[in-house]
């Protein structure tokens, strides 16, 4: 379970952004996320939808212990993520859609370097990674360099990477952002089997029909700030003759005036 | 500690299969220096051979004078002369390579002879590195000729002509052989081996940190249950080694060079392997460690700040010349090891390396430079670690 509890994140500009940004405002920060709040269930994939730029992402490394909220707190499975940092990391696994992998590395070698650092017992890993393997089909190429496999298994070996310690809460950020259609399928079916495991699963996209399709609960973010947080079928119900694409516009589009200064979250400039 | 060795253990492998860092680190530094001693050494010796056997054209206008040295020069089969030249066209003869070298007589050279005064002889030449040898055959026969003519005086004087010397000095010069060749290697070494030490440590740090970066692997790393102290010293350790390994690889090159080059006289090369003992070895390294983790940690520190492997690049290039700059300085007469320069950091390796060779280092200014480099390397490390844990160095945006 994650429960994120009106968190903040403010960015210091740098020299090099401010000077871009001069000609609309004079602030020296950013809010990329500004008091939100909600929580993610275990069995269930919660959707956090926003237009690029939103953040997004922010919110995700916050949750993955990159990140540092300035303001509010996160916990992952009960432990805080900065005061318990390490076993937050532990519970997670985190997968983007432009994750890099080590290309000198096999992907034996890789899931092995991320099991070694999970500190997993060799014969737990052994049959973990058979599974997984076994699961993914890379058993083939499980001992070619990485850099001269195609983008297809390189992602296969990514989620391998994701689940070899069998993490209670999977993170996806923009998971097929890239990616081509098999590609993006097999992805898909990893976080469906995700909840069926009762795994706890936090999905950040743009994609529509991604949100549509695997969706159990949904928040939408605009500029940093929460807009929407529901069940997707509540979402549903406010649909009536639009689209899901149409409504999420249309929130947006609504939003109160959003622009954020270094002052605080809530305030406007 | 576990994760330092997991990580360190993977990058490591990671880094020893990149063709690149391997060549930088390994082949370059050990293969540089024999092939670029070879060569060189190949080069000057036939340089110097074909100057040697080269047969010379020289112009000669005598006008009937010094009979003599025409007679010398006669029996030099690799001096042809040359006697039917206008004295106008000399400098374009010689700058078209028609002539080597011309000699004039002046008109009334032997009427001076013959008066015991000092008669004068102009001599042409283009001034070249190739001619010099060349030249050194022209002023031979000319001082043979000379040495003639003094003598005639000193016979028609009734004079022995060592009259002329009232003293000799005789040298005796109280530096060993490890103090002489000592301060020569000794200042060419720390060259050597900071330079590689750098360029040794500058590529797996731009993998390790710009590179990470770059490829996106940075956050799944950042994900694992691996903190970031586990994480920078992992690959600290790792650019820390690839340093230390490439200065290593450097010397041995250069040992290997000198045992193998066939131009150094055996008694040189005695004196030379005599000279280099294993406790002045062992005080270099141990000088070698702590500069390699200030290099390490400077390095690292770049690479992460920097958004791509380009970028990383481009910063670190320039500090090649600031590295070497104290070395340099290290090699100006008059810069010696003292108080002062002992607490520069590569200044005083360069200086303490020269000393530890000559076999002349004191024991207190050793102290002061191990001192000086370990609060150094101790800043580098704080900061490089201190760096990595900064929010806005590891997700730096353009």
């Amino acid at each position: 379970m994650i429960v994120v509890e009106k968190v903040s994140k403010k960015f210091q500009l740098s020299r090099k952004q401010k000077r871009e940004m001069r000609s609309r405002t004079n602030q020296n920060a950013i809010w990329a996320v500004s008091g939100v709040s909600f929580t993610c269930q275990p069995g269930r994939i919660f959707s956090l939808l926003g237009p690029n730029g939103a953040g997004k992402t922010t919110a995700l490394r916050m949750i993955a212990t990159m990140l540092i909220p300035t303001e509010g707190s996160i916990s992952v499975c009960g432990y805080h993520t900065v005061n318990n940092s390490r076993e937050v990391r532990r519970k997670i696994g985190f997968l983007t859609g432009n994750t890099g992998l080590y290309a000198r590395l096999t992907p034996e070698e890789l899931v092995k370097y991320y099991a070694r650092l999970n500190r997993m017992d060799t014969t737990v890993f052994e049959k973990r990674k058979s599974e997984l393997f076994d699961l993914l089909d890379i058993h083939d190429f499980a001992n070619r360099r990485i850099g001269k496999l195609s983008s297809g298994m390189k992602q296969k070996v990514s989620i391998a990477r994701t689940m070899i310690h069998d993490p209670e809460v999977v993170v996806f950020d923009e998971p097929t952002v890239g990616l081509d259609v098999i590609t993006s399928r097999s992805i898909i079916q990893l976080i469906k089997n995700c909840k069926e495991q009762g795994k706890t699963v936090i999905l950040s996209t743009h994609i529509m029909g991604e949100v549509s399709l695997l969706s159990d609960d949904l928040a939408i973010i605009h500029n940093g700030r929460l807009l929407y947080n529901n069940s997707f079928e509540n979402f549903k119900l406010r649909l009536s003759a639009s689209t899901v694409e149409d409504e999420f516009i249309r929130i947006i589009e609504e939003a109160p005036g959003n622009t954020r200064t270094a002052s605080g979250p809530n305030k406007e400039d | 500690m576990g994760n330092i060795l997991t990580i360190l253990r993977k990058e490591l492998l990671d880094t020893f299969r990149d063709r690149r860092t391997l060549i930088v680190m390994i082949v370059i530094p050990l293969l540089l220096f024999p092939i670029m001693l070879n060569v060189a050494t190949r080069i000057s010796a036939r340089q110097q051979k074909k100057a040697e056997i080269k047969i010379l054209n020289l112009g000669l206008i005598s006008r009937d004078n010094a009979p003599t040295f025409k007679d010398i020069v006669r029996d030099h089969k690799d001096i042809r002369i040359i006697e039917d030249i206008q004295e106008d066209r000399i400098p374009d003869l010689i700058q078209n390579g028609r002539l080597d070298f011309v000699l004039v007589f002046e008109p009334d050279f032997d009427v001076k002879i013959a008066q015991k005064q000092a008669a004068r002889v102009h001599f042409f030449y283009k001034s070249s590195r190739e001619t010099d040898i060349s030249k050194k055959r022209i002023i031979n026969l000319l001082s043979s000729f000379e040495d003639q003519l003094v003598s005639e005086r000193f016979l028609a004087l009734k004079l022995d002509k060592s009259i002329t010397d009232a003293f000799q000095i005789q040298n005796h010069d109280v530096a060993s052989i490890k103090q002489k060749i000592g301060e020569v290697i000794g200042g060419f070494l720390p060259y050597i081996f900071v330079i590689f030490c750098f360029t040794g440590a500058m590529y797996p740090a731009i993998d390790l940190g710009a590179g990470e970066k770059e490829r996106g692997t940075i956050e799944t790393l950042l994900t694992s249950p691996a903190n970031r102290f586990h994480i920078v010293m992992g690959k600290f350790i790792v650019i820390l080694l690839a340093g230390i390994t490439s200065a290593v690889v450097s010397v041995l090159g250069l040992y290997f060079s000198i045992r193998l080059s066939k131009d150094i006289p055996p008694e040189l090369m005695d004196s030379l392997l005599k000279i280099i003992d294993y406790q002045s070895i062992a005080l270099v390294f141990s000088l070698l460690i702590p500069l390699c983790i200030f290099f390490a940690g400077l390095l690292l520190s770049i690479s992460i700040f920097a958004h791509s492997f380009k970028e990383a690049q481009s910063m670190m290039t320039p500090l090649n010349i600031l590295v070497i700059f104290p070395v340099f300085v290290g090699l100006f007469p008059g810069i010696e090891l003292n108080t002062t320069t002992a607490m520069i950091p590569v200044l005083n390796v360069s200086l303490a390396t020269k000393e530890i060779i000559s076999g002349t280092i004191e024991f207190k200014l050793l102290l002061l430079v191990y001192l000086s480099l370990f609060v150094i390397a101790a800043i580098s490390l704080f900061f490089c670690v201190k760096w990595f844990q900064r929010e806005q160095v590891i997700f730096r945006s353009n």
